[in-house]
C-alpha cells in the first residue's frame, strides 16, 4: 500500500470512530497505536508509551494547568461581576452597548487567561442572563459571548501559541506579542459590526431606558471604573513582568494563578467547597487536554515514521504546481475544513509538524503563520459539529437559547474571522508590528 | 450483574476517586513550585535547575494519575453530532462496543510503560537535562496511572453493559 494511503485510512478510521461517540483521546490513540503496531511489528509497541515523554520534556506545558486553574478561579472571583457592571453603564445608554460591552469584557478576560474556558464560562453565566432580561436578541448575544471568548487564545497570554510554539520551534514571547494586534482587530471588527447591526434593527439591542440612566449620578460611573484596577494589576503581574524579563513564560502563568487566588480572598470569595471544586474541575480539563495532545503526539509520530512532511511538499508544490501563496491558501482551507468537525488541540500537534517546515521553506514568516493558524482555531472553536465552545454554550446556556440559536448564531461571527484571516494575510504588520517594535528586527 | 463485577466497579471507582482527590492538590504544588523557582532566581539570583524539571515531573503524574478520575467525571470531549440525539441507553450501548478502541490504546500504552521502565531500571537511565534526574520512579508512576485509567474504562465499560441490560449499578 502506498504512504499516501496509509494516511488517508487513518484519518478515514479516524472520523468513523469519532462518529461513534467515542472519547476523541480514545479515537486518536487506538489508531495511532493499531497503525503503528501494524506497520512496524512488535518494535512499534513502545511508541504510544514514548509520547508521554516527549510531553514530559515540553516544559512551556506547564501553562496549561496553570491557566485551567486561573480561569475557573476568575470566574470564582466575582472580578467578572463588578466588570461587568462597569461596562454596563458606560455602554448601556448605546444601542446595541450591551453587547459592545460584552465584547470588551472577553477582551479583558482574555488578556487574564489563555484559553477560552474562562471567558465562555463568565459570558454565560453573567453577561447572557442580563442581555436576555434587556430584551437583547439571543441570538446575536450568543453569538456575541461565542466569538469573543475566542479571543482569549489569540490576545496574550495563549496556551494555543505555546501549543504552536513548541511544535514550530517559535519563541513563545514574540508568538504572544503578535498576537495583540489581530486580537483587538477582531474584537473592533465585532464592535463594528454590533453596532451597525443594531443601528439598523434597534430591536436586536435596546439601549438602556432613560429613568434607569438617570438613576445613575457620574459619581457612581466614576467609581464603578475601580473595577478596572484588579484586572490591570493581573494582567499587569503576568504579562507585564513576563515582558520585562523578570519571570519566565511558565512562571508568568504560575503567578497569574497566584494573583487570581489571592483576587478572590480579596474578595472573601474562597471557601474550603470553592476551592475544591475550582481543582476538581481544573484536573478534569487539564487531564482532558493533555490526553489528546498525548495520542495525537503519537498519531503524529506515525505519519512522522510514513515521511509525510516530504509527500506533502512533492505533492503541493511539484504535482500540483502550486505558487507559494496558493499553498498558503489551501493549507487555511484544509485547516477550516478540519476544524469544522476534528478536535482543535489534535489539529495542531497532527498538522502543524507537516505544514511548518513547507511554510518556511516557502519563505513565509512562521510567527505570522501561527497567528494566521490561531485566526483558524477561533473560527473552528465555534463551527459545528465539533467546537469547544459549542459545547461549552450548549452546557452552560440558559433554557431559552436552543441548539438551532447556538448554530445560527456564529454565522455572522465567522464571516467576520473569515474577513480578520484575510486583513492579517494581506497586511502581514497586522501581526508583526509589535514583536519588531519590542525584540527588533 | 454477578457479585464480583459489583465490586470490582465498587473498588476501582473508589480507588480512582480517593487518588484523583488527592492528585487535584498537584496544581497547587506546581504552581508553589514555579513561584519559588522565579523568587529564587530573580530576588536572590540563585537559579535552581532542578525545580523546573520537578514541576514538569509533577505535571506528568498530575495528568496521568488525575486520568482514571477525570474518565470517572467524564470530561473527555466526544463528537457528539449523533451522540447527543440518542437515547441513554443507545449510547451505553454504542459506548459498551467502542469501549474495545478506548481499551486497546490503553493496553498499548500499559505495555509500553512496562517495557519503557524495566529499560529506564537496568540502565539507570537519566534524562537529558542539567539535573538528569532517573527516569525510573517518573515513568513507574506514569505506568501505575495508566494501569488505573485502563481499570477505569473497564469499569465504565461493565457499568455501560449494565445499564443496556436494565440492571445498573450504582
Amino acid at each position: 500500500m502506498s504512504y499516501e494511503a496509509i494516511a488517508v485510512l487513518m484519518f478515514s478510521t479516524f472520523m468513523l470512530l469519532l462518529l461513534t461517540g467515542q472519547r476523541v483521546f480514545g479515537a486518536i490513540g487506538f489508531v495511532a497505536a493499531a497503525f503503528s503496531l501494524a506497520l512496524w511489528g512488535e518494535g512499534a509497541v513502545e511508541m504510544p508509551f514514548a509520547s508521554t515523554i516527549t510531553l514530559l520534556n515540553w516544559y512551556p506545558m506547564l501553562t496549561l494547568p496553570m491557566f485551567v486553574y486561573m480561569g475557573y478561579m476568575l470566574s470564582e472571583s466575582g472580578i467578572a461581576s463588578d466588570l461587568y457592571r462597569m461596562f454596563h453603564v458606560w455602554t448601556g445608554p448605546m444601542r446595541g452597548g450591551l453587547a459592545v460591552g460584552t465584547v470588551l469584557l472577553m477582551v479583558a478576560i482574555s488578556a487574564m487567561n489563555g484559553l477560552s474556558v474562562a471567558g465562555m464560562a463568565i459570558g454565560a453565566t453573567i453577561a447572557l442572563p442580563e442581555l436576555l432580561k434587556r430584551g437583547y436578541d439571543k441570538i446575536m448575544v450568543t453569538g456575541v459571548i461565542q466569538a469573543g471568548s475566542s479571543l482569549g487564545i489569540m490576545i496574550p497570554p495563549s496556551v494555543v501559541l505555546v501549543l504552536y510554539g513548541m511544535i514550530a520551534r517559535q519563541p513563545v514571547g514574540q508568538l504572544w506579542l503578535a498576537g495583540v494586534g489581530p486580537g483587538l482587530l477582531l474584537a473592533a471588527l465585532f464592535i463594528l459590526y454590533i453596532l451597525i447591526r443594531c443601528h439598523l434593527q434597534p430591536h436586536l439591542g435596546p439601549p438602556l431606558p432613560l429613568e434607569e440612566r438617570q438613576q445613575i449620578t457620574w459619581g457612581e460611573k466614576i467609581r464603578l471604573l475601580r473595577a478596572g484596577i484588579l484586572p490591570l494589576l493581573i494582567i499587569f503581574s503576568m504579562t507585564g513582568l513576563f515582558v520585562m524579563g523578570v519571570t519566565s513564560m511558565v512562571e508568568s502563568s504560575a503567578v497569574g494563578a497566584l494573583a487570581a487566588t489571592l483576587v478572590a480572598w480579596y474578595k472573601g470569595r474562597i471557601t474550603r467547597q470553592v476551592m475544591e471544586d475550582t481543582l476538581r474541575k481544573s484536573l478534569a480539563v487539564s487531564a482532558m487536554f493533555m490526553w489528546i495532545i498525548l495520542a495525537a503526539l503519537a498519531f503524529g509520530a506515525v505519519f512522522d515514521g510514513l515521511g509525510a512532511v516530504k509527500a506533502i511538499e512533492i505533492l503541493f508544490l511539484e504535482k500540483w504546481g502550486l505558487e507559494p501563496w496558493q499553498v498558503l491558501v489551501l493549507m487555511q482551507l484544509t485547516y477550516l475544513l478540519m476544524g469544522t468537525f476534528l478536535d482543535d488541540t489534535a489539529m495542531l500537534i497532527i498538522v502543524a509538524p507537516l505544514y511548518v517546515p513547507l511554510i518556511i521553506s516557502l519563505g513565509f514568516n512562521p510567527i505570522w503563520y501561527g497567528i494566521l493558524y490561531t485566526i483558524t482555531c477561533q473560527i473552528a472553536y465555534i463551527t459545528p459539529p465539533f467546537g469547544y465552545n459549542l459545547f461549552l454554550m450548549r452546557a452552560m446556556a440558559p433554557k431559552e437559547v436552543t441548539l438551532i440559536d447556538i448554530y445560527k448564531s456564529i454565522i455572522p461571527f465567522v464571516l467576520i474571522m473569515l474577513v480578520g484571516l484575510a486583513l492579517v494575510i494581506v497586511f502581514p504588520e497586522i501581526a508583526l508590528w509589535l514583536p519588531n517594535q519590542v525584540y527588533g528586527k | 450483574m454477578p457479585r464480583i463485577i459489583k465490586a470490582y466497579v465498587r473498588y476501582v471507582d473508589a480507588v480512582n476517586r480517593v487518588l484523583g482527590y488527592f492528585v487535584m492538590y498537584l496544581t497547587l504544588v506546581m504552581m508553589g513550585l514555579l513561584l519559588f523557582a522565579s523568587l529564587t532566581r530573580y530576588v536572590f539570583n540563585v537559579p535552581f535547575v532542578w525545580i523546573i524539571e520537578m514541576a514538569q515531573f509533577l505535571m506528568a503524574a498530575y495528568y496521568i494519575l488525575g486520568g482514571g478520575y477525570s474518565m470517572q467525571l467524564d470530561a473527555h470531549v466526544r463528537m457528539d453530532v449523533l451522540y447527543e440525539r440518542w437515547r441513554p441507553k443507545t449510547r451505553a450501548f454504542m459506548d459498551s462496543l467502542t469501549a474495545f478502541f478506548l481499551v486497546f490504546y490503553l493496553a498499548i500504552m500499559l505495555r509500553g510503560g512496562f517495557a519503557s521502565s524495566a529499560y529506564s531500571i537496568k540502565y539507570n537511565q537519566t534524562n537529558y537535562s542539567a539535573w538528569a534526574p532517573p527516569m525510573a520512579p517518573i515513568k513507574i508512576i506514569m505506568t501505575v496511572g495508566i494501569a488505573l485509567m485502563l481499570l477505569q474504562a473497564i469499569s465504565i465499560f461493565f457499568k455501560d453493559v449494565a445499564k443496556v441490560t436494565g440492571r445498573e449499578i450504582a
